[in-house]
């Protein structure tokens, strides 16, 4: 946040942080801002401009529906396909390349997985409970890990990761490769046409959050799902069938604990403390369950559990006892 | 970061992947809808041509050049697609076709929020006096915060360079405050 020298309105406002903190966005913005001001009254008049520019005039978008989109864009396809020539020979053309592709894909697979076992040796990045660690991929992306998780990958190929646990990724923009990069877990894997979105397999099904760009789901049974920005879909292979299909309007609460903390809104202390139970590794014992009712907003810090049970204690007016690997949660 | 993502569909929608003209059909259709809702003010006519302008787009994508950035040639083609197709149906009725007269795009007092905290307009006429500025503040204005484009994709589509758009929209907002101010000295 602060390499930077800010000096022209331009500098402000291709800013991200500047941006959080005139939409009085992220706490730590405004933090950071609030005292970036006090420090530099001499850049009050350009501040006050580029803050202007970034508020503008905020519009009621009226925009046409979800389902309207997908009815013109069915009319869409029906012209497409009646534009082009002999539609019956093509489509069993495409067919025949897929079942070929498919095949041609599995033997590809396994080419790889013998040439990798033979030539290419595997990495794994591991974290503890209540750490996280930053990767960066040898193609330039970045991953953040979030604790108790796995990232494996081949040392000659990067754009292909597996994962056990949660990871947010961030694709490198300056790489134009045409490769696509892929995420694979015990449910499904993420074919990624775009660049940030969250992964999490920390409980019996796999949950993607889709933060930015496009980004293709291939479950485990065979079908295809797409995403597009906002999307949260958590799919169980087990159960052979999508849980959670739905858009979330604030990406935070889905990709906070990246920055170190996991924010809570309006969040039942026991939904809670099945987060906190996923980033410690502690197990949640609750003496009443009269508290697991209560409901919490706020954020606590992932990485150091004297802090979160401090947070949470205050927050939902709780006294938690850390004992061995419990904790105990009771009435004050 | 869109850029990457941007590349590689218009890469698989030129050679003829329909699924990743699916995904752009579907990120931009919103977008144009309100577009060209806003310069035609016919919603039949905006879904035809933009029924049509796709088709186009679809047919002709080998001829596409090599784009980082999808949204300022989509706007500005649709743009002028949608013009194009206005100055024909209009032709018996007007003389002058001049690009001012179409492109001229009104706001309405429901579509702009003044109750919110972050709003720096919290008066209720601020459509009329929006209304009143110049049309080339109004359209970047409407670029940036009704469709939320880049400021460096509002340049490619209003043709002018990256520091104009800023000033064009610092401008707009400057008289806008300056509007209400004397609004309110006269109420005092």
């Amino acid at each position: 946040m602060i390499k930077k020298q800010y000096n022209t309105i331009n500098d402000f406002l291709e800013d991200v942080s500047f941006k959080n903190w005139a939409l009085q966005n992220n706490g730590t913005d405004i933090n950071f801002w609030e005292f970036w001001i006090a420090n530099n009254p001499e850049k009050n008049e350009l501040v006050n401009k580029a803050k202007d520019l970034v508020l503008g005039v905020s519009f009621n978008k009226e925009v046409v529906s979800k389902e309207k989109v997908a009815f013109e864009w069915k009319k869409l396809e029906a012209k497409i396909q009646e534009k082009t020539k002999a539609p019956k020979a093509s489509k069993s053309k495409v067919l025949f390349l897929r079942k070929f592709s498919a095949a041609a894909s599995i033997l590809l697979l396994f080419s790889l997985g013998f040439y990798f076992l033979n030539s290419n040796s595997k990495i794994t990045h591991k974290t503890n409970y209540g750490e996280i660690l930053n990767i960066k991929l040898q193609d330039g992306s970045d991953v953040t890990l979030n604790s108790n998780s796995s990232l494996s990958y081949y040392k000659n190929e990067s754009r292909r990761v597996w994962l056990s646990g949660e990871a947010f990724f961030q694709v490198d923009k300056k790489i134009v490769t045409q490769a696509k990069f892929w995420v694979i877990t015990k449910d499904l894997s993420v074919e990624v046409y775009g660049t940030s979105f969250n992964v999490s397999t920390k409980q019996e099904k796999t949950a993607v959050f889709l933060e930015e760009g496009n980004i293709w789901l291939k479950l485990k049974n065979g079908a295809d799902k797409k995403m597009i920005p906002g999307n949260y879909i958590s799919y169980s292979a087990e159960e052979n069938k999508i849980l959670e299909d739905k858009n979330i309007f604030n990406p935070i609460i889905k990709t906070s604990w990246k920055d170190g903390s996991l924010l809570f809104e309006n969040l039942s202390l026991e939904k809670a403390m099945e987060k906190i139970e996923e980033s410690y590794g502690y197990s949640i014992v609750f003496k009443d369950d009269n508290s697991k009712d209560i409901l919490i907003t706020g954020a606590v810090p992932i990485t150091n559990i004297n802090i979160c049970i401090k947070a949470i204690e205050k927050s939902a007016g709780v006294l938690i006892v850390k004992k061995e690997n419990r904790l105990i949660i009771s009435k004050k | 970061m869109e850029k990457l993502t941007d590349k590689f569909l218009w890469k698989a929608l030129k050679e003829g992947d329909l699924n990743a003209f699916s995904v752009l059909f579907e990120s931009y259709y919103p977008d144009l809808h309100s577009y060209g809702l806003k310069i035609s003010k016919n919603t039949a006519l905006t879904e035809d041509t933009l029924q049509d302008f796709f088709l186009y787009v679809f047919e002709h994508r080998e001829n596409l050049s090599d784009l980082d950035s999808i949204a300022p040639y989509l706007f500005t083609s649709y743009r002028r697609f949608l013009l194009k197709v206005m100055k024909k149906n209009n032709k018996l009725t007007h003389t002058d076709f001049s690009e001012d007269t179409f492109v001229d795009l009104q706001f309405t007092a429901e579509e702009i929020m003044t109750e919110q905290e972050t709003t720096i307009f919290k008066n209720k006429n601020l459509s009329i006096l929006l209304n009143k500025l110049p049309s080339r503040q109004k359209e970047a204005i409407y670029l940036k915060y009704y469709s939320g484009l880049k400021a460096s994709e509002i340049s490619e589509i209003m043709g002018i360079n990256y520091q104009s758009v800023v000033n064009t929209l610092h401008k707009a907002i400057k008289s806008l405050k300056e509007e209400i101010s004397i609004i309110k000295l006269f109420k005092l």
